[in-house]
């Protein structure tokens, strides 16, 4: 099976499955319900414990963690090089979730804060092998490698909805964060080493190119067990 | 429902907002000082202090020969408008109590041979050797060119640029001439531009000068009328550009 295809069947049961928890008449209090969540999306793999505080909101504690690398991901255009992108985004969070329509109790607006006690991406510049320049071959320290770094490290609010069902009605349930956090101003960074030290001088502009990369969006999908 | 998808496509309209390219105008820059011991060989006429010869050669010779490089990192070593910056090759470092010397000889047709000796020392990282070349026959010592008059201190900052690699910009670290535009002298050694920056007295207000830095065989010249402290001065590499 395709990999393509495989993606919409997976959306078209997310499809179907959102829409029957959205439609779901809003049958019985949130207050007092507990449960235990594993998580996995665009802020990485984490884990809330939930709690339910009057009959149509309820809060969420929990911790999430993005440690990617990737290799070859950006690739600059007649230098012959290799580039390696890492993203470490790790963070504590306190949500609250309402359910505004009676009728709809799958429909939720959530909102709160988080502080990222992590959160940075770097793209590291590396040189290819074999580096020459003239008739010398330089070495890999003599060459070096260019870094640009960010980092919005911080408190961010966050504002979003959840679809599907908060609680179980079981033991067991699935439902889906889609919201986004609002960063910090991140602080920007380049660095060069060996022939390309003088890339430090671009600071400046990197900042101002990410000055306003500060939505981070969350689509997450919760696993969600009833204590 | 209605309300719910309109609230999603906020959201997303918010998120695509930021969008803007990281790497917008960034520029990926190199140094060319790879070659730290250098040494500017320059040659001009010795009856007037004017430009090389025609067909001046140059020879490098000696134990450390095979470690000289002209400063683009290649062996191919020549004169261009007079002028060659040549070096130590980047793993080779003079101690402080052992020098590396070479012997650099220049000819011309119907001049005389001039050799002499160039020495590359631990603390002295940039050197200037001036070669005046006599006609055979002549007994005249050659001449060297007044230094230039001073005036108040001028930064200028050189920028590498490559037209067919519009990413690449290269910090030249080379030494540099100037001239008066349209004045009909030759060129005369301004200084060293060290990772682009050199700030020299040598540039009088309101006067339009050429400068010229040699590099891998290429002369590139940027002309600036100065009228303020402090320029940044853009020059094509040309064929350099292949070098990185």
């Amino acid at each position: 099976m395709r990999f393509s295809t495989i993606i919409f069947l997976t959306l078209l049961l997310f499809c179907q499955y959102t829409k029957a928890q959205l439609t779901e008449g809003y049958n019985s209090s949130l207050s007092h319900k507990k449960q235990v969540t594993l998580n996995i999306g665009s802020q990485g793999a984490g884990a809330e414990f939930g709690y339910g505080i009057v009959p149509r909101a309820a809060a969420r504690l929990g911790a999430n963690f993005i440690p990617v690398t990737a290799y070859n991901v950006y690739r600059v255009t007649g230098f012959n090089s290799t580039s390696k992108a890492s993203a470490k985004f790790n963070n504590i969070h306190l949500l609250g979730d309402f359910i505004p329509f009676k009728t709809h109790s799958g429909f939720r607006l959530v909102g709160g804060v988080a502080y990222f006690f992590k959160a940075s991406g770097d793209l590291t510049i590396i040189p290819s092998e074999h580096y020459t320049y003239g008739d010398i071959e330089l070495s890999e320290e003599q060459v070096g490698t260019v870094t640009a770094s960010a980092d919005w490290g911080g408190i961010a609010p966050y504002l979003g909805l959840g679809l599907a069902n908060l609680f179980p009605t079981g033991h067991f349930n699935i439902n889906f964060d889609l919201g986004t956090y609002y960063l910090g101003k991140p602080k920007a960074r380049m660095v060069g080493t060996g022939i390309l030290e003088s890339n430090a001088s671009q600071t400046g502009q990197f900042q101002t190119n990410i000055n306003n990369y500060r939505f981070m969006p969350v689509l997450q999908l919760n696993f969600n067990y009833k204590l | 429902m209605r309300v719910a998808y309109k609230i999603i496509l906020s959201v997303l309209l918010l998120v695509a907002s930021a969008c803007t390219k990281p790497t917008e105008d960034i520029k990926i820059i190199v140094d060319t000082n790879i070659i730290k011991y250098t040494a500017l060989i320059h040659v001009t006429d010795g009856a007037t202090g004017g430009i090389a010869p025609a067909g001046a050669q140059i020879k490098i010779s000696g134990g450390a020969a095979q470690q000289v490089y002209e400063l683009s990192g290649k062996k191919d070593i020549h004169l261009t408008a007079g002028t060659v910056t040549i070096g130590l090759g980047p793993d080779v470092h003079p101690a402080a109590n052992q020098p590396i010397s070479i012997t650099v000889e220049i000819s011309a047709a119907g001049y005389k041979t001039v050799s002499q000796q160039v020495t590359f020392t631990a603390n002295q990282l940039q050197q200037i050797i001036n070669i005046g070349l006599i006609k055979t026959g002549s007994n005249q010592e050659p001449v060297s060119l007044p230094p230039p008059t001073v005036y108040m201190p001028v930064s200028l900052n050189f920028t590498g640029t490559c037209a067919s690699r519009n990413n690449l910009q290269i910090r030249p670290s080379v030494y540099v001439f100037f001239k008066e535009t349209g004045s009909g002298m030759p060129f005369q050694y301004l200084g060293y531009v060290d990772k682009g920056d050199i700030t020299t007295s040598y540039l009088a207000l309101g006067k339009t000068y050429d400068f010229q830095i040699t590099y891998g065989g290429e002369s590139h010249q940027v002309r600036q009328k100065i009228e303020q402290a402090s320029y940044n001065l853009t020059i094509d590499m040309g064929n350099a550009c292949n070098n990185f």
